[in-house]
């Protein structure tokens, strides 16, 4: 279980080379979609599409890197992974907990 | 500017790229989130450098690549591909499978912004290199062309000196030339066939060169002597233009020694027969005397057409090879308009 999600503006930025205007469009992206993600995982899930949940997951993954989020990159790429070996019973509560990963990081992001 | 394709199923890893991509100045980016559809884009058009992510549903990352580099001309175009940090195998994949550097996501934008670069830089030495190469092409064509035209006015200039000394006029070396590429086209002989003919007989006299006046410019009959040397012109030309480094003067040897062949071998200097006697000299014989009969001089009367073509006709496979008769009466309209341009009272044309 990953630890609570704490915004660090500072090296997001950093990686974006301090462009505060990519900064605010990519949270604004990841805010508009983040929903359609969450449910779009849970239904791959519901579907019993292994491969679809692996690219769902890939997805999620590189969202929440994108916002350092390293421990619910590292959730999602566990996801991934165990999709991709076809371990889908394995993922009922992880696929939960990668949901309320993406709109935990949502709500600290338009607190930010 | 160059052309930045960019390929994601991710609006947002595309929004970024493209940001990015805008940030590194005289980049134009083309955004594609499906990899098949931007493939579609790539068959009439050529980026400039390709960043296309892996993990794409319709087509992931490797076999975009390779189909990319199948496509023409896309071999050298750089790519970068766009994995996950722990996708090190699929990165050792996409190296042998054509991309040429890697980002990781998330993606840094420092990292990012060198590494485009240098792909840009990359691709910009080719595109400077396949310019200068094109440029390159173009100057030597240019030379060679100038060159060819050069060795052309040469052998023109050459041919006259010898005729100078002859009462055949430059007029007659440009139809008899001229009636030689009707005769090869009769034959079927190839357009570049055609145009070495046209080139290398007026050198069919450039042996009278080494024909003492007394002999070459007797206004009588000569005596079998004398007709022995004359007859010498045939081997002097061949000598002089032999062992050339010029595929023109070559066939001018050719031609300069066996146009007085006769196709039943009465001809000299080597008494050849049939198809022992060069094409080239089979050719030029039909021409040459063609209009030396249709042709006025001091010492004669010009034969009529009519009369010219019944000489020809009566002289197949005697005097002439019957094919290159028949290819020349063929041709007849040709021969008409050859006559039309190059008339004795007027200067030639180089």
């Amino acid at each position: 279980m990953a630890g609570p999600f704490v915004l660090d503006r500072v090296s997001i930025l950093d990686r974006l080379g301090g462009d505060e205007e990519i900064y605010s469009m990519m949270v604004d992206m990841f805010l508009d979609d983040v929903d359609a993600n969450s449910v779009a995982l849970a239904n791959a899930f519901a579907s019993g599409k292994a491969l679809e949940v692996q690219r769902e997951a890939h997805t999620i993954k590189g969202l929440l890197a994108t916002f350092s989020d390293d421990d619910g990159a590292a959730e999602a790429q566990d996801v991934e992974k165990k999709a991709k070996a076809g371990e889908l019973d394995r993922l009922d509560d992880a696929v939960g907990n990668l949901q309320r990963r993406l709109h935990e990081v949502a709500n600290a992001l338009r607190a930010g | 500017m160059h052309t930045v394709l960019i390929i994601d199923d991710s609006d947002i890893n595309l929004t970024l790229i493209k940001a990015l991509v805008l940030k590194l100045g005289e980049c134009s980016p083309v955004l594609f989130d499906n990899p098949l559809k931007a493939l579609e884009w790539c068959r009439e058009n050529v980026p400039d450098l390709v960043i296309v992510d892996y993990m794409m549903p319709e087509m992931d990352g490797l076999r975009f690549i390779s189909a990319f580099r199948a496509l023409h001309g896309r071999n050298e175009i750089p790519v970068l591909m766009i994995t996950a940090n722990d996708q090190k195998d699929i990165r050792y994949d996409a190296l042998l499978g054509g991309a040429n550097d890697f980002l990781t996501k998330p993606i840094d934008r420092i990292e990012f912004s060198a590494r485009a670069r240098n792909m840009l830089s990359l691709r910009t030495g080719q595109k400077f290199l396949a310019d200068r190469a094109k440029h390159l092409e173009k100057l030597v064509d240019e030379r060679t062309s100038d060159i060819r035209e050069r060795e052309k006015e040469l052998i023109f200039r050459m041919s006259r000196a010898a005729e100078f000394r002859d009462p055949e006029t430059g007029a007659h070396i440009q139809r008899m030339a001229h009636y030689s590429q009707i005769i090869a086209r009769g034959l079927d002989l190839s357009p570049a066939m055609g145009k070495l003919i046209l080139e290398a007989a007026p050198m069919h006299d450039v042996g009278k060169i080494g024909i003492p006046d007394y002999i070459l410019l007797k206004p009588g009959k000569l005596t079998p002597e004398e007709f022995d040397v004359m007859k010498g012109h045939a081997k002097l030309g061949y000598e002089l233009l032999k062992d050339s480094g010029s595929e023109i003067l070559r066939a001018g040897a050719e031609v300069a020694l066996s146009h007085h062949e006769k196709f039943d071998g009465s001809g000299y200097p080597q008494g050849l027969k049939g198809s022992q006697i060069p094409l080239f000299g089979r050719i030029v014989a039909v021409a040459d005397v063609f209009d030396a009969l249709t042709s006025e001089r001091p010492y004669k009367r010009a034969w009529s057409l009519d009369d010219a073509c019944r000489f020809l006709e009566e002289g197949r496979g005697k005097h002439f090879d019957p094919m290159c008769v028949e290819a020349f009466l063929a041709g007849w309209e040709d021969v008409l308009e050859v006559r039309q341009r190059f008339r004795d009272e007027e200067i030639p044309q180089i």
